[in-house]
């Protein structure tokens, strides 16, 4: 199995498990730990056939292009033995299927948001603590968010920001609204989606009336600033949990809840493949069939908190009544299966990932002061027409 | 540069017996000696420099004739073979290219922050590592400790450094009352903390490079100079420097080399930022900008290009240095 | 420089000599002894240069937990060996470590060997096309890294390389910078005279090889050596691509730590550290072995 980052199968003793079932299989795994160096080592090896596993996973930002460029590479999992389309959630069923009906991956988990608070800081901003409250102040709507960040800014702790970054605020907003940077046709049409513009206008004002505190995800900054509980709130994928748990640790401890998200939508997720060049090709299709079954990826979830792709196992016991004590025994399991089930359907386009780091570039020029949002948006635009030129 | 010291061609001896009193078979001998001995020194040059060649034509060409190639078509990363004939397009639009000029100023700019003041430093570092010293081979050994430190820990060790809020350099300026500094985010303070981390990586290699040089020098030059009552500083720069014109001459080539081609440094000066340079591209060299078209925006063609504009850089640069060089060889 | 080379074999032998008898401070400038500033101003860029390091060793004693915090540690923790043993077991170390030793080593030799006899050749040889052939050396230097990465991919997936130490190995065995720094040492150290004494004494190339030039050449060997040994051992980009965890390097290896959204830095600090320490020790020998060497002198009647 050639995968990035964390899927957690070995961990959760997925694979003891199987091989226990077929004694004839066994497995092993390479993992890389980032995917920006995963992906183009695989498009690598798929464009060359050679050094492929049996076994390939692909990130969501990435899954269109693979789709439609390396779609021949892979086997069609979709009449797999043990392969159902009805166990999963259509829209990720869709994401990995070419429009001949090919379906070159199964989905893995997918990332449900919500959004994580700290309750100490909403209590000194006087703002409700209850999680329930906490969602009512922003239901369906992020100009509300942005509403009761002016309000945390007012009362607020001094020296707190209200979100952690901008970027994070463009993403929560872009990925609940119904559309993205293509359009069904699959043309780009970032510029003039109105999706696009909402969630830019609502980021960027974030942005500019400093809401956020300037912080780049994924950075020492960023773990730092969160174990030292320098902002208030932060959009809350079903795996973001552990990550705040990891860097908050005990200083952190019972300080964070989570709430619903004014509106839902999904960030992250992956798939599994199975590239035609392999030496076992039907194990491998038998195997990536049974991880993604709704009772394994069930299992997963209570043991890595990866959030299932499969709607049956939201039912079940593991999921339905999971709680997580960390954030003050928020009922996470029905929390995120209400919001997955109301994940808009969107299209996705084989260059997301690019135009999407170039927008978060363009709101940090913002966050910096460099520029006002208009400018920033210029030079986003410029950076990603740059980008996608060919 | 110009020496030429050996090649000796073969000795005058043996022109078709020229001693004829001599008997046949040594004759013959002699013959087939000297024979072997003109072929020896013709064919050796060659034979030295083959294995380097060899290999270069075997895993280096094929590369550099592919780039070629694809750099006058439009091809990308998802199909390699999948080429389109574009011409010269892919050098012309280069020239309307913002992000490509800005990251030939950044590179520039890295280039000269962190070369000059590595090589200086490390001419002084090489200079008292040469003295007769106690732990002399820890002090060696500790000053490529850098150059061993994993790009992993190095990376970390800098971001907290240079960390905004609680970096700790942020936090010495802090005594003086000097303001938080974002390092990162800064036009110029940006490139001044990528050029410590150059600084602080090839320093001692090169130190190294130049002592392994000053130790060939002949210590009765050193003796003769102090006879002539040359003080310390004297000795240094009319002994030292002359004598390791050769390897000086080399440091600053392959430095400067390695800072048109700068490319690690600031892809991990932040983590978050990738190959943009950050979100001005205020840190994009033009290797950073290469592996954005080539591995992020899979646009082999456009990358394959740029590769090519580094490398006629760099050869103009070589032919300045070459020039520069001949002068000073002259004067 | 060129009086200098020539004036240098008659008498670098007997001055030696007497310096051995007789070590007088502050006699010539080449080995004067150090005084308090020499050893405080390396003392500090010491300090400069070891700081990493030694911060990398203070992570890997920690937890994930401790590292977020502020301020970082600064001083161990007891968790090293905890880390250490799970970057083991997490990340193939054992054949890691074998694989990069044989991978590093092979590259270090074959650049030390082609480097000194292509050095030795543009240095003291005389032969045609030199010059042009000399910067056709240099030239390579200048070709970036980056993109041979895809074609070269091409080439190992045809040679069925991939997964395979040649395919790490064979394309890095020599490389432009040896060749122009066994020249750029050779120039100065190498005196003309010895070479063509050799020679009049009816030497062949190979004799001249070994008894005149590898022993000059020591110094610079094994400095040549230590660099490449362990930019070899750190090279990340190219190995990521051709070989997978099946038969990894070190730095292949150390990518599967800290797996995922949650990575544990001081795991993957244990991890960096593991790798390295092989390194440091092998810097320490060859510290000694380069001291050793001008001990021997670089030239040799």
């Amino acid at each position: 199995m050639g995968l990035f980052g964390t899927f957690g199968f070995e961990e959760a003793g997925l694979y003891d498990e199987y091989e226990k079932l077929n004694p004839d299989i066994t497995i092993k795994q390479d993992v890389i730990e980032r995917n920006e160096n995963y992906y183009p080592a695989l498009l690598n090896h798929l464009t060359s056939n050679s050094g492929l596993a049996d076994v390939q996973a692909v990130e969501v930002a990435n899954i269109a292009e693979v789709v439609d460029t390396q779609a021949d590479r892979f086997m069609d999992l979709g009449k797999a033995e043990g392969a159902s389309e009805d166990a999963f959630l259509d829209w990720k069923w869709q994401q990995a299927t070419a429009d001949d009906g090919k379906t070159i991956g199964l989905g893995t988990d997918v990332g449900p948001m919500a959004v994580c608070y700290r309750k100490d800081h909403f209590e000194a901003a006087g703002l409700p603590t209850d999680r329930e409250e906490v969602a009512k102040l922003w239901e369906g709507d992020w100009e509300k968010f942005l509403d009761a960040g002016r309000d945390f800014r007012k009362n607020g702790p001094e020296g707190v920001a209200w979100v952690d970054s901008a970027d994070a605020v463009y993403d929560g907003a872009i990925a609940s609204s119904e559309g993205k940077y293509y359009d069904e046709s699959g043309e780009v049409i970032y510029k003039d989606s109105p999706d696009v513009e909402a969630a830019w206008g609502i980021a960027s004002t974030a942005a500019e009336e400093k809401l956020t505190g300037n912080l780049e995800q994924f950075t020492k900054q960023w773990d730092q600033a969160m174990s030292n509980g320098d902002f208030a709130t932060i959009s809350c994928p079903a795996w973001m949990l552990g990550y705040i748990q990891e860097k908050g640790g005990t200083k952190a401890e019972g300080k964070w809840d989570v709430a619903q998200s004014p509106r839902p939508g999904n960030w992250g997720g992956s798939f599994l493949g199975v590239p035609e060049s392999g030496a076992h090709k039907e194990e491998a299709a038998k195997l990536v069939a049974w991880l993604t079954a709704p009772e394994q990826q069930a299992k997963l979830f209570a043991e890595r908190g990866n959030f299932p792709s499969a709607p049956p196992a939201y039912d079940m016991e593991a999921v339905r009544t999971a709680t997580n004590p960390y954030f003050g025994d928020a009922p996470i399991g029905e929390l995120f299966s209400a919001a997955a089930e109301e994940i808009p359907v969107q299209t996705i386009g084989p260059k997301d990932q690019v135009i999407d780091d170039n927008i978060g570039n363009g709101l940090q020029l913002i966050e910096q002061g460099k520029q006002d949002p208009d400018g920033a948006w210029d030079e986003a635009v410029k950076a990603v027409d740059n980008a996608l030129d060919q | 540069m110009t020496q030429t010291g050996t090649a000796v061609d073969a000795p005058p001896s043996a022109e078709g017996g020229a001693v004829p009193k001599r008997p046949a078979t040594e004759d013959r001998r002699q013959k087939w000696r000297s024979r072997r001995y003109r072929w020896d020194a013709k064919l050796s040059p060659y034979a030295f420099i083959s294995p380097f060649f060899l290999f270069f034509a075997a895993f280096g060409l094929f590369p550099l004739l592919y780039t070629a190639w694809a750099s006058l078509h439009r091809v990308e990363l998802t199909a390699p073979t999948d080429m389109e004939w574009a011409g010269l397009h892919n050098y012309t639009r280069l020239f309307e290219d913002h992000f490509f000029w800005n990251s030939l100023w950044v590179t520039f700019t890295l280039a000269v922050l962190s070369t000059v003041p590595q090589l200086l430093m490390a001419m002084g570092l090489a200079h008292l590592l040469n003295y007769k010293m106690r732990a002399a081979s820890f002090f060696r050994v500790a000053m490529l400790a850098p150059y061993a430190t994993s790009v992993a820990a190095a990376t970390l060790v800098f971001a907290m450094l240079y960390g905004r809020d609680y970096g700790l350099i942020n936090w010495f300026f802090g005594l003086f009352g000097v303001d938080e500094i974002d390092w990162k985010s800064g036009d110029w303070t940006s490139k001044i903390a990528i050029s410590t981390i150059v600084i602080w990586r090839w320093t001692g290699y090169n130190t190294l490079i130049y002592l392994a040089a000053m130790q060939a020098v002949p210590h009765d030059l050193y003796e003769s100079a102090a006879l002539d009552g040359a003080s310390r500083w004297k000795q240094f720069r009319y002994v030292t420097i002359p004598s390791l014109r050769p390897t000086i001459l080399f440091t600053v080539v392959v430095s400067t080399i390695g800072s048109v081609q700068l490319f690690g440094e600031p892809l991990l000066f932040e983590e978050g930022a990738g190959a943009s340079g950050g979100p001005d591209h205020q840190f994009q060299t033009l290797g950073l900008y290469l592996y954005e078209q080539g591995w992020r925006n899979l646009h082999l063609g456009r990358a394959a290009a740029i590769a090519w504009v580094m490398f006629l850089i760099l050869v103009v640069i070589g032919i300045v240095f070459g020039l520069i060089s001949r002068r000073l060889r002259k004067s | 420089m060129a009086t200098l080379t020539e004036t240098a074999p008659e008498t670098a032998a007997p001055a030696r000599r007497r310096r051995r008898r007789a070590p007088k401070a502050g006699e010539a400038g080449g080995q004067q002894r150090a005084g308090k500033l020499t050893y405080a101003v390396l003392l500090l860029f010491t300090a400069i240069s070891l700081f990493p390091l030694i911060w990398t060793a203070i992570a890997a004693s920690r937890t994930n937990e401790r590292l977020a915090e502020t301020p970082p540690p600064l001083w161990f923790g007891g968790n090293l060996f905890a880390n250490m043993e799970t970057a083991w077991s997490d990340a193939n170390m054992g054949l890691a470590l074998f694989n990069t030793t044989l991978v590093a080593g092979a590259i270090a030799a074959g650049t030390v060997l082609f480097g000194t006899l292509a050095g030795f050749a543009f240095a003291k040889l005389r032969f045609r096309f030199k010059n042009l052939l000399m910067l056709l050396v240099i030239g390579t230097m200048m070709v970036p890294p980056q993109l041979s990465v895809v074609p070269l991919y091409m080439a190992i997936a045809k040679l069925e390389w991939i997964d395979q130490l040649q395919s790490v190995i064979l394309p890095f065995i020599v490389s432009a910078f040896g060749v122009f720094f066994m020249r750029q040492y050779l120039i100065q150290a190498l005196p003309t005279e010895l070479i063509e004494a050799a020679r009049v004494d009816g030497a062949s190339s190979v004799r001249v090889i070994w008894h005149v030039v590898f022993p000059a050449a020591r110094p610079a060997m094994a400095v040549l050596g230590m660099l490449t040994f362990v930019m070899a051992w750190n090279e990340f980009f190219w190995p990521i691509i051709a070989l997978t965890q099946e038969n990894p390097t070190v730095q292949v290896a150390l990518t599967s730590l800290g797996r995922g959204y949650i990575p544990d830095q001081s795991v993957i600090m244990a991890g960096a550290l593991l790798g390295t320490l092989p390194l440091l020790l092998l810097l320490l020998l060859f510290g000694k072995q380069i001291v050793g060497g001008i001990m021997h002198g670089a030239v040799k009647g």
